[in-house]
């Protein structure tokens, strides 16, 4: 499936138990039992279910290592989002100089035109 | 020998690119010309398990990351122990890992791994990475990367000169990497 589109992504983290999730994998990767650990209220079921959502928007990427199930957060699709709403008010002097290059490889144009008469 | 250092967790991204495995397992571990994803620098190694590996300025001039290959399996898994030469951490240890997804498209992932609290990148090579894998995606699918990461080479290019002593080719030939 293709992840071009961000609205898994913004689906995913409309939930404040699975953005409390992500919270937990911020500092690095949890299992899914020490997860359920931190969700008494819900049920193992449950947890894989939210588990399961931020998996299909890419947010988290499970891993086997050994026995274990690690699940680690993905910092991919939180760039995009970022890449694509946040960045382009921090990076005004990458289009000053795009515009700079730009206006010194104008041909001057003529402004100029002779009228007819 | 100094106080033990403890590990830090692995540091794993993953992305999903539009183009065959094949294609995608090719750029990866090209060798010989520049890899534009990967900070534009040219990979040099023979590939094979337990070959040495290096990563140099388009100039050759520099060395940016020297290592050995772990494992080679194409085009599934590509790894190789990590030292950056400007840094006196320790070497970690890269992991590539590749899978076919439905539609002809790719699944990359990136594991960093070996990580201690003695590193000071572990913070800083996450967002690497990131760029990495962005103009990889970028590369594959449309055949270019961003003005951005162009202009960024050019001035990496131009600054060269300013790069510590740890980065030149004699200094890698030296110390044995």
């Amino acid at each position: 499936m293709a992840r071009e589109d961000l609205e898994p992504v913004w689906r995913a983290i409309a939930s404040p138990i699975r953005r409390r999730m992500m919270d937990l994998l911020r500092d690095g990767p949890v299992s899914t039992g020490a997860l359920s650990e931190s969700f008494r209220d819900l049920s193992r079921f449950a947890v894989m279910q939210h588990l399961r959502v931020l998996e299909e928007a890419d947010l988290v990427v499970p891993r086997r290592e050994g026995r274990t199930r690690l699940n680690y957060l993905n910092p991919v699709p939180i760039q995009r989002i970022y890449d694509r709403w946040v960045s382009r008010y921090q990076a005004p002097w990458t289009e000053s100089l795009v515009s700079l290059k730009g206006a010194l490889e104008t041909e001057p144009s003529a402004t100029r035109k002779r009228s007819a008469s | 020998m100094t106080t033990a250092a403890k590990p830090l967790p692995n540091q794993v991204l993953s992305i999903e690119i539009k183009a065959p495995i094949d294609r995608v397992w090719r750029e990866i571990t090209k060798t010989g010309a520049i890899q534009r994803a990967t900070n534009n620098t040219i990979l040099e190694s023979a590939m094979t398990a337990g070959a040495k590996l290096r990563y140099y300025s388009p100039s050759r001039k520099r060395v940016f990351v020297v290592g050995e290959i772990v494992e080679i399996n194409a085009p599934k898994k590509f790894s190789h122990t990590w030292k950056f030469t400007m840094s006196p951490d320790d070497p970690t240890l890269v992991t590539w890992e590749l899978s076919e997804v439905a539609g002809g498209a790719t699944r990359v992932t990136l594991t960093h791994s070996r990580w201690t609290n003695a590193a000071k990148m572990y913070k800083s090579v996450g967002k690497t990475w990131q760029e990495i894998l962005r103009l990889l995606k970028l590369e594959l699918e449309t055949g270019d990367i961003d003005l951005k990461a162009k202009m960024m080479y050019g001035m990496m290019g131009a600054f060269e000169f300013m790069l510590p002593k740890t980065t030149t080719v004699d200094y890698a030939n030296q110390v044995g990497w």
